[in-house]
């Protein structure tokens, strides 16, 4: 052979391997059959059937750093790799996977384990009515089901299909359905084998790239088994038993305030019993929590340095994309914090009817 | 001319570096039993040649034959029957001299390791290394490594040797024994091809001659051939006044004055010394004169002697 | 060819010299780690640190973590690239090649050693890691505490925890082939060994510095670096094998692809050292 010939055969190998990986998103897509009716329906339907896969969320969104929100903030600004086993909405264990380890958490009815492998430590929980995000609500099943609340069929239209996690997915793209509503549109895409939702990504207003995605890699409808769904903690392990959650839950239980029924024309939720709030559903929802001053001021440094920030005497308010966050009062005060996809009018609107409708309660210890 | 086989032929064989000629068209023909000098100023191409010789560089263009198969076609077969010693000798500088020789032998074929110890023992004894004790070879002088080299050279008894300046860093005792050794090599049927940019050793080593100059063989013969006589009589004698006086009487007797003496043409030697002896001149030394190498090297060559080491220039 | 070249390693005494200082880090970890009792805080730090204070016999496995993203590729880097060029600058490679050593076979040789040399010195991380971790850490399996938990807070037990530390060490073995075909192909091409080490170098540099970047996701599954880490899968539960896997064809990719290009530069190369 000669040097040009060695030099060929060495090119086309390479070439070869490079095309290899993206073979699989070339194939074609099939054609849906069915209408977005049915599709919205699968959709939904996702949530209380099982699987479990890998699946990735990314965020762009650069949420304030305050301690008490730290999972939060990593999971609407980063990048986070996920491990999910579903059986049903009160079964599932969902891994946080790390470089160096992981953090798991793992419901099992009403009891949450998370287990965190650089702590060496299990905490046991019981499941609140209000808490912050956690992965778990992120994957795109539930992401999707939490989204399409109040979604109806005149909100959607057919997207093309795409091939998604090795089977071809049929699109939609969602309207809000509320003029309050900050999140510009919302396409996901429901595989065709599957009948899971494969990819969501979230829009705000104006923006080419969506500020949120969530994606399965790969998926499985077998139902995962016991051995992966229960959690024993190892003799070695620091078991603990939280009262709280997380400081949503603390607030919920413990604040001696109860929220106004409306704010900025929203309803209060039906699971909103204690001093948190959650107004509106699906795409336009606004969650208010009540923060002692100690944590409001922290939070209210934080968000003082984040760029786009508005601050004055009766509230500091940031949009990041779809999600405004706004926290009631000035320094040394505590407050009302406000977050959700609201738009920024809608957002203030909710803040002032929030801190000015409150009503305290008798300390229920 | 020899009708023995030849050992190393080559036709037409070039090679380009870039826009740069290295070698041109050079056609060698090295035969059985050859002691061949091939003789060229320092970037002439000589080990461009030699190198292609073994399949180390690849040619441009042409053809070559060594042991009557083609290379680099058939090196794997040719080579095993070949020593070489190109541009210096080399080896581990954290081994021994015998454990460089037994890796190098272990690392091709044909190196039974059954005969192994004896054969690097044999060649350690030919190169005169055979005292040599476990020292490193970082610790070697330069002499020592060109023995090592050769010993290398030598390990499987080769048909041919391919010798690139093999007398570099020796004294002047090495470099004798050295020389001993390759003609005693050659007396067994060693075929010899001995690269080199010094006239003399050449001269005093070789059967065969070819020389490269800017890329092309200029010249390629029997030494024989090339040394043959002049036609002139050297005449030795402390009376070379006397002796004019006698020749100049002869018709057709050409006298030219030499170092020591007189040089004649015209009359054969046996007919010049007695003439030159009946008149009474005292003659110390009388032969037929035969042409120096240097002088057709330098006849053939466009570059001139000057770029072709002496004797003398060795360190 | 493959024993002559394993001899002339071995009896190196630079190649036991790296090995040594390769093994200085985590001893040096080890001995820091039972002094101070003080463990890497959460999200930073090699994978395993934080949980080689309870359990010495993991230490292994940090020790992996820690030489496995530089020290090791830079061994590797250094001997590979050291291969053709080295021979080339001692005079050495011309003697091989007229003995004759057919090309391919010398470059399959080379390979090889270079292998055999990744393959002794993760040999010795991990003995030496076990000996250290254990002396100076403690052993879980003998104490009070039980099994080893896995990373995913299920007990492990001995045999489990051996076999997957086994995988872990034969997965890192296979990283390095990557590298060390990359430094082998610029070994051909380079004038000196350094040359060679030092692109290869630059390769795991740039590689790694992209993983960061997310301007260049698309160019990220092709990296060479990408799932180095990956044996850290191995001790999740259940065994997450994706991006091993991935891990082991990308490798195997760069294999194919850099020894190819260097049996296409060396073959067809004027040797000229």
């Amino acid at each position: 052979m000669t040097r040009l010939g060695r030099w060929c055969a060495v090119a086309v190998a390479a070439s070869l391997l490079v095309v290899a990986p993206l073979v699989g998103r070339w194939l074609p897509a099939g054609s849906a059959d069915a209408g977005p009716e049915e599709l919205l329906a699968t959709a939904r339907a996702a949530v209380d059937r099982p699987w479990s896969g890998s699946a990735e969320t990314e965020g762009t969104l650069q949420l304030p750093d305050a301690d008490r929100f730290g999972t939060v903030t990593a999971l609407f600004g980063e990048r986070t790799d996920l491990r999910v086993w579903w059986r049903d909405r009160e079964h599932w264990r969902v891994d946080r996977l790390l470089l160096t380890g992981e953090t798991d958490q793992v419901r099992d009815g009403d009891t949450t384990v998370e287990w965190s492998y650089e702590r060496g430590e299990a905490s046991y929980s019981r499941e609140p009515d209000l808490r912050l995000p956690r992965p778990a609500d992120l994957v795109p099943p539930v992401l999707t089901e939490r989204l399409l609340r109040g979604v109806g069929p005149a909100d959607v239209t057919v997207l093309p299909s795409r091939r998604l996690a090795g089977e071809s997915a049929a699109g939609l793209r969602v309207r809000p359905p509320s003029p309050l509503s900050s999140i510009d549109h919302v396409d996901l895409w429901v595989g065709e084998d599957s009948d899971l939702p494969l990819l969501v990504e979230v829009y705000a207003d104006g923006e080419a790239r969506p500020s949120f995605t969530s994606r399965f890699s790969d998926v499985s409808t077998e139902p995962p088994g016991d051995d992966v769904l229960d959690f024993e903690p190892t003799p070695s392990t620091d078991v603990e038993r939280d009262d709280v959650l997380d400081i949503a839950d603390a607030a919920n239980q413990y604040a001696p305030v109860r929220p106004p029924a409306t704010a900025a024309g929203l309803a209060l939720g039906p699971a909103s019993d204690g001093a948190v709030g959650v107004y509106g559903e699906g795409t336009a929802q606004v969650i208010a929590i009540p923060l002692r001053d100690r944590e409001a001021g922290a939070l209210r440094e934080q968000m003082a340095i984040t760029p786009g920030v508005e601050q004055d005497s009766e509230r500091t308010v940031v949009t990041l994309g779809p999600l405004g966050v706004l926290l009631t009062g000035a320094d040394g005060d505590g407050g009302w914090l406000l977050a959700g996809t609201l738009t920024r009018d809608a957002l203030e609107q909710a803040g002032r009817d929030v801190s000015t409708g409150f009503v305290f309660v008798e300390d229920r210890r | 001319m020899s009708s023995s086989a030849s050992v190393i032929r080559t036709d037409g064989l070039t090679k380009k570096f870039g826009r740069v000629t290295a070698v041109d068209a050079v056609g060698l023909d090295v035969r059985e039993g050859d002691v061949y000098g091939f003789l060229g100023a320092n970037g002439s191409g000589k080990t461009t040649t030699v190198r292609m010789l073994l399949g180390l560089v690849l040619a441009t263009s042409g053809s070559i034959e060594v042991l009557g198969e083609p290379m680099p076609a058939s090196g794997r077969d040719v080579l095993t029957r070949v020593g070489a010693l190109v541009e210096g000798p080399a080896a581990y500088p954290h081994l021994s001299g015998r454990a460089n020789l037994a890796l190098l032998d272990s690392a091709g074929p044909d190196g039974p390791r059954r005969t192994r110890d004896r054969r690097i023992e044999e060649s350690l004894e030919r190169v005169g290394l055979a005292q040599v004790d476990r020292r490193p070879v970082r610790a070697y002088s330069l002499g020592m490594r060109q023995r090592l080299g050769l010993a290398g050279a030598l390990l499987r008894r080769p048909r041919l040797l391919v010798l690139d300046e093999p007398t570099n860093g020796l004294d002047p005792q090495g470099i004798n024994e050295i020389r001993r050794l390759l003609l005693e090599l050659n007396r067994e049927g060693t075929t010899v091809f001995l690269s080199s940019h010094l006239l003399g050793e050449i001269e005093q080593l070789c059967t065969r001659v070819g020389v490269l100059d800017g890329g092309r063989l200029v010249l390629q013969d029997e030494m024989d051939a090339l040394r043959g006589p002049t036609g002139r009589t050297e005449v030795r004698t402390p009376d070379p006044a006397r002796a004019r006086e006698v020749l100049a009487s002869i018709t057709d007797v050409d006298v030219e004055p030499a170092d020591d003496g007189l040089l004649v043409r015209g009359l054969d030697p046996a007919d010049l010394n007695d003439r030159l002896v009946s008149a009474g001149v005292r003659v110390s030394g009388l032969a037929p004169e035969r042409r120096r190498l240097e002088d057709v090297v330098l006849a053939a060559t466009t570059s001139g002697t000057d770029r072709f080491g002496r004797e003398g220039e060795r360190p | 060819m493959i024993r002559a070249e394993l001899t002339k390693l071995l009896r190196n005494r630079r190649t036991w010299g790296t090995i040594a200082i390769i093994n200085a880090l985590p001893t040096l970890v080890a001995v820091l780690l039972a002094i101070t009792d003080l463990g890497p805080r959460p999200g930073t730090g090699p994978a395993f640190l934080a949980a080689v204070l309870t359990d010495g016999t993991l230490f292994p496995l940090a020790a992996l973590a820690m030489v496995l993203p530089l020290f090791l590729p830079i061994a590797v880097a250094l001997t590979a690239g050291e291969a053709i060029a080295g021979e080339a600058q001692q005079g050495t490679l011309r003697y091989l090649l007229v003995r004759p050593v057919g090309r391919t076979r010398l470059l399959v040789a080379k390979l090889v050693a270079v292998m055999a040399f990744v393959v002794v010195t993760v040999l010795v991380v991990a003995v030496v890691a076990y000996v250290v971790g254990v002396a100076l850490l403690g052993d879980q399996t003998v104490t009070v505490t039980g099994p080893t938990t896995s990373v995913s807070g299920t007990p492990m037990s001995t045999p489990e925890l051996v076999g997957r530390t086994a995988l872990a060490f034969g997965y890192a073995m296979l990283c390095m082939l990557g590298v060390a075909a990359v430094a082998l192909f610029l070994s051909t091409l380079a004038r000196t060994p350094l040359g060679a080490a030092m692109g290869a170098m630059t390769l795991l540099v740039a590689s790694t510095l992209l993983l960061t970047l997310d301007a260049a996701q698309a160019l990220h599954p092709y990296l060479l670096t990408r799932h180095w880490l990956a044996f850290v899968d191995l001790f999740r539960d259940p065994i997450r094998w994706d991006d091993v896997v991935r891990g082991v064809l990308v490798q195997g990719a760069y294999v194919v692809v850099f020894l190819g290009a260097a049996w296409a530069s060396f073959t067809t190369k004027d040797i000229t050292d």
